[in-house]
């Protein structure tokens, strides 16, 4: 090394804060050099000028004034005690703590948000209360619905007729007439099934665990019943003139 | 200490990387939360004297670094429940000691600022018992043109020379608490002490 030591170098030999092999090299510089061992001297000299610079002790009254003055700034506990949880809860220790939390939080008030929708719709559908929503498709005829939803089913309209959407390819076992006691009960359940009767179709949906039609048609037995033999049901008017709106 | 993670393999013992001046420090912190004020005056006890003797090197006189020395010290008061232990107690200490003397005093940063005295009234100087009186008095002396000369070396190089020669941070220590790299730091050590060095050959 030919050059002098820059006052960086020097300043960082003094400190030892530089990697063994280049302390080395400054050491041995300095060693051949007669200006930059006169300039580590008296640099050497400053540092020790200042670790003579004495400590001096804060005036002791200095405490006591910190220590009313931080008293007079305390909230009271209860409300200092919330606003520790408060931000605790929501500035932890950890960056990735705080990121973990808000989305953990995120996913409690989803879960919490769906699960009160899930249980007004149950409710809804006990107390027979259902919202019938049809939609009518642009261009076609006023009274013309393709799809409706009674009691949180959809419901499509075919040439068969109203069929609970999931059921298009399941035939009906048991046909029920709206007027005999059992379409009764069954209306009674579901009262806004007689707006999707009214234009004269029939309505398949499942009830009790069956696939169960019912019509407006007198019925064929006294009982109401009338057993059907299995016929295929044609599918669902093509997709695109009607769409599912849920209410 | 707390128990070491075993790892999934059980190949190796991994240790939780934790200086122990943290643990003791997040300890510390976490009475403070739980409203125990015996915790802020231990915090007092540890770093007052380094704050009031930081805020003495970059203030103009003592009365000046006495106030200051309070409202760093309601400062941390204040935010020391929000310490989240990603650094030691010591360097958070100093930064909020470093602002806040920096916003209070930016005002009036002159290049030139009044020669700090021992002999004051309001302090006491921290006597070295293993001198004797004469030596004593010889350093004294030279303790205060170098402190005289100190005062007159721009803020900016002040604050590294304090913090390192001062107060004997490293230099990652200083960088954490300036918010500037270590090489930035290195640089201004340097300077500040070639400044010094010169204002004392100069006989101020």
């Amino acid at each position: 090394m030919n050059r002098h030591l820059s006052t960086e170098q020097l300043s960082a030999l003094l400190d030892s804060e530089l990697g063994f092999a280049e302390m080395r090299q400054l050491e041995f510089h300095c060693a051949a050099c007669e200006e930059c061992a006169s300039r580590l001297a008296s640099m050497r000299r400053v540092v020790s000028g200042l670790g003579r610079i004495g400590r001096v002790a804060p005036p002791p009254a200095l405490r006591q004034q910190i220590r009313r003055a931080a008293a007079a700034q305390t909230p009271p506990q209860g409300v200092r005690r919330a606003l520790d949880s408060f931000r605790l809860l929501l500035f932890p220790l950890r960056p990735a703590l705080h990121t973990a939390a808000v989305m953990g939080l995120a996913l409690v008030v989803g879960l919490f948000a769906l699960n009160h929708q899930s249980t007004n719709a149950m409710a809804s559908s006990r107390t027979g209360q259902e919202t019938v929503t049809i939609t009518f498709e642009p261009g076609a005829r006023f009274d013309t619905p393709t799809t409706s939803e009674v009691a949180g089913r959809k419901f499509i309209l075919t040439d068969n007729g109203w069929i609970q959407k999931g059921l298009e390819w399941q035939t009906p076992v048991t046909r029920v007439d709206a007027g005999s006691p059992q379409g009764r009960a069954l209306l009674t359940k579901y009262s806004d099934l007689d707006l999707l009767l009214r234009d004269g179709s029939p309505v398949v949906l499942r009830y009790n665990l069956v696939t169960v039609e019912i019509h407006h048609a007198l019925p064929t037995r006294d009982l109401g019943y009338e057993q059907m033999a299995p016929r295929p049901i044609r599918r669902a008017r093509p997709a695109g003139r009607g769409r599912v709106v849920v209410a | 200490m707390e128990p070491p993670w075993e790892d999934s393999v059980g190949v190796a013992t991994v240790y939780p990387v934790v200086h122990p001046d943290v643990a003791l420090d997040v300890a510390l912190v976490e009475r403070h939360r739980c409203g125990d004020l015996q915790a802020f005056d231990e915090v007092y006890e540890r770093f007052g004297e380094m704050v009031y003797n930081l805020a003495l090197r970059l203030a103009t006189n003592r009365e000046e670094a006495a106030d200051l020395t309070q409202e760093i010290f309601l400062r941390i008061y204040r935010h020391l429940g929000g310490f989240g232990g990603r650094s030691t107690l010591k360097t958070w200490v100093f930064r909020i000691a470093i602002n806040h003397c920096r916003d209070r005093l930016s005002r009036h940063y002159p290049a030139l600022q009044s020669i700090d005295d021992d002999s004051q009234e309001g302090g006491v100087s921290i006597a070295d018992p293993g001198r004797g009186p004469e030596d004593l008095a010889v350093a004294a002396d030279e303790g205060r043109r170098v402190a005289e000369g100190l005062s007159r070396v721009p803020p900016v190089f002040r604050e590294a020379v304090v913090l390192r020669d001062l107060e004997g941070l490293s230099y990652e220590e200083i960088a954490e608490v300036l918010g500037v790299r270590v090489g930035t730091v290195r640089s201004r050590i340097a300077r500040g002490r070639e400044q010094l060095r010169i204002l004392l050959e100069k006989g101020l």
